[in-house]
């Protein structure tokens, strides 16, 4: 035996495990029974209703304007932070700043659900689309900024800006046509982040999404509530083809940006 | 305009500094510091009728947490927490060990591999889950096949269940920070205790293991917050007997509409995350002082 090769053997029994539920949602999502227990033959079916179902598809929708305005409010948040961090002269506060920046990430899912919506209706801040956008952005943004920030700092000091302002470029275009185009590739990718991010956020959504906002995640759980329909699996056959190609993406940008 | 730009952009003055980090200040301040803020508050507040609340301090929020008929589910949230962080460490290890010294070329791609059920939406997986464990569930069927029971056995709503939702859900968050604390062990140390004439065993349980204990923490950290606030998996593949403080907390909010009292839960669940974070800065300051 390949020195490792019992080792190996086992992390493939990991992985296994990892994708066994992504295999049956997969394999079931063409199963032609109304429950989900035997194997009936292959249909389409599930993916033929599925996309004839108005109510899913507009959920679809404003899961995806959601994401959207999440990842483009988030990068926004993460290019000027991080733009401060590792550009400008050491400040006083750098240290606290950048702490707590990773803080969103330590939180429960549970605690920013149940705060945000306690603090949001005692504030008498309308549950709408935008407070949900921007709360998303919040969960995001140790994602954004920390790619973007990583980025930055690769590119260790500001000698290109420097030598840019030293044939006559102003600060403004030493950063349009500089600092911008090298950090591009970090705030793509930190954007596809985010995007995924507010995706697939169901905690959050869930206790502050008002009456009014059904995203994919919500529209999902109650299926799942109220009734077993075989047509979760083909959805989430199709999102999670949707998840895979949007981390390739990234995963592509990464490696050109490492080549760079 | 154009002279203000540039003062932004230089960033020679720290107002300049403060200024391009106000936004993520105050969106960190608006969703995160006064959410949390509230919840503090409310915590030692009195419900009163209709939704209201009575201003008035009391630890009553938290006796009631504490008291006998909550207190099982606060220890039972613990147990399962544990259990399931232990299991991810027991898991995990393996795996990231061979991810930092044996994957070689396949590393990146296991890595990516890993990560992609960590972004699947969680309930897609966990539904996945019941068609697998139900009652008429695949395993079952499988089982009855096998001659392995004669009856359809109870796996789903179980505590087994939970901690196995919860195991699958985590794992990765325990497997990455480890495989990032073994990257960062200098591999001539274990070259150096071969040499010394210390076995694989040896080597392993007194070189490897103690160099990537910062990992192991981070990893349990990372596991057992998430899983104490868990509500998804014990709702849907636990039943009655696997009640959990994050059930008991989104009822307060959503059915009960006992804001204060499910405000003196969370701030349990949010204690639980600070001492355990304090905990590890204290840890990861001696390992600064040691290097």
């Amino acid at each position: 035996m390949k020195k490792g090769g019992g080792l190996a053997a086992y992390c493939g029994l990991l992985y296994g495990f990892l994708y066994l539920p992504l295999a049956v949602m997969f394999a079931f999502s063409f199963n032609d029974a109304r429950r989900n227990v035997a194997w009936k033959g292959f249909t389409f079916k599930w993916y033929v209703s599925l996309f004839q179902n108005a109510e899913l598809l507009a959920a679809l929708i404003t899961t995806l304007e959601l994401a959207v305005a999440t990842a483009l409010i988030a990068s926004i948040l993460g290019l000027l932070s991080s733009y401060a961090m590792t550009r400008h002269a050491p400040f006083r506060g750098r240290a606290v700043y950048s702490s707590l920046l990773t803080v969103p990430l330590m939180m429960p899912e549970i605690v920013m659900g149940v705060g945000l919506l306690s603090f949001l209706v005692r504030a008498r801040i309308p549950l709408n689309f935008w407070t949900l956008a921007c709360a998303h952005a919040l969960i995001a943004l140790p994602y954004t900024a920390g790619s973007i920030r990583a980025r930055l700092l690769s590119l260790k000091d500001s000698r290109l800006e420097d030598a840019a302002m030293d044939l006559g470029a102003d600060e403004w275009q030493a950063f349009r046509m500089i600092t911008f185009p090298l950090a591009r590739p970090a705030i793509v990718s930190g954007a596809l982040l985010a995007f995924t991010i507010s995706f697939e956020d169901f905690v959050t959504s869930f206790f502050i999404a008002g009456i009014g906002i059904v995203t994919m995640p919500i529209k999902i759980y109650s299926m799942m509530k109220f009734g077993v329909t075989p047509e979760i699996n083909a959805l989430a056959t199709c999102l999670l083809l949707f998840t895979v190609l949007l981390l390739a993406g990234n995963h592509l940008l990464d490696r050109r940006q490492k080549t760079l | 305009m154009s002279q203000a730009l540039s003062w932004l952009i230089r960033g020679r003055s720290s107002k300049a500094s403060h200024l391009l980090l106000a936004p993520a200040t105050f969106w960190l301040a608006v969703f995160l510091v006064l959410p949390v803020a509230s919840l503090l508050i409310l915590s030692v507040a009195q419900k009163g009728p209709y939704g209201t609340f009575l201003w008035s301090f009391t630890w009553a929020n938290f006796a009631r947490a504490l008291d006998a008929k909550y207190l099982p589910v606060l220890l039972r949230t613990l147990g399962y927490a544990g259990t399931s962080t232990l299991l991810c460490l027991l898991l995990g290890y393996p795996l990231a060990y061979y991810l930092s010294f044996f994957a070689g070329k396949k590393r990146d791609l296991l890595i990516i591999l890993l990560m992609i059920p960590f972004w699947t939406s969680c309930l897609v997986a966990i539904y996945s889950w019941i068609i697998i464990l139900g009652r008429e569930g695949l395993l079952n069927s499988l089982l009855l096949r096998l001659g392995i029971v004669s009856t359809p056995v109870a796996i789903l709503n179980t505590p087994f269940s939970v901690i196995l939702g919860m195991v699958y859900f985590y794992v990765p968050f325990m497997v990455l920070p480890l495989y990032g604390s073994l990257e960062k062990i200098p591999r001539t140390y274990i070259e150096a205790s071969y040499d010394l004439g210390a076995g694989k065993a040896a080597t392993f349980l007194k070189v490897t293991v103690p160099l990537s204990l910062p990992g192991v923490f981070a990893g349990c950290i990372l596991t057992f917050i998430p899983c104490m606030g868990d509500f998804l998996t014990a709702d849907f593949l636990g039943g009655p007997r696997t009640y959990l403080v994050g059930n008991l907390i989104q009822n307060q909010f959503l059915m009960a509409q006992d804001w204060p009292f499910g405000s003196a839960l969370t701030s349990l669940l949010l204690l639980s995350l600070v001492s355990g974070l304090y905990f590890y800065q204290r840890l990861e300051a001696r390992e600064l002082e040691m290097e």
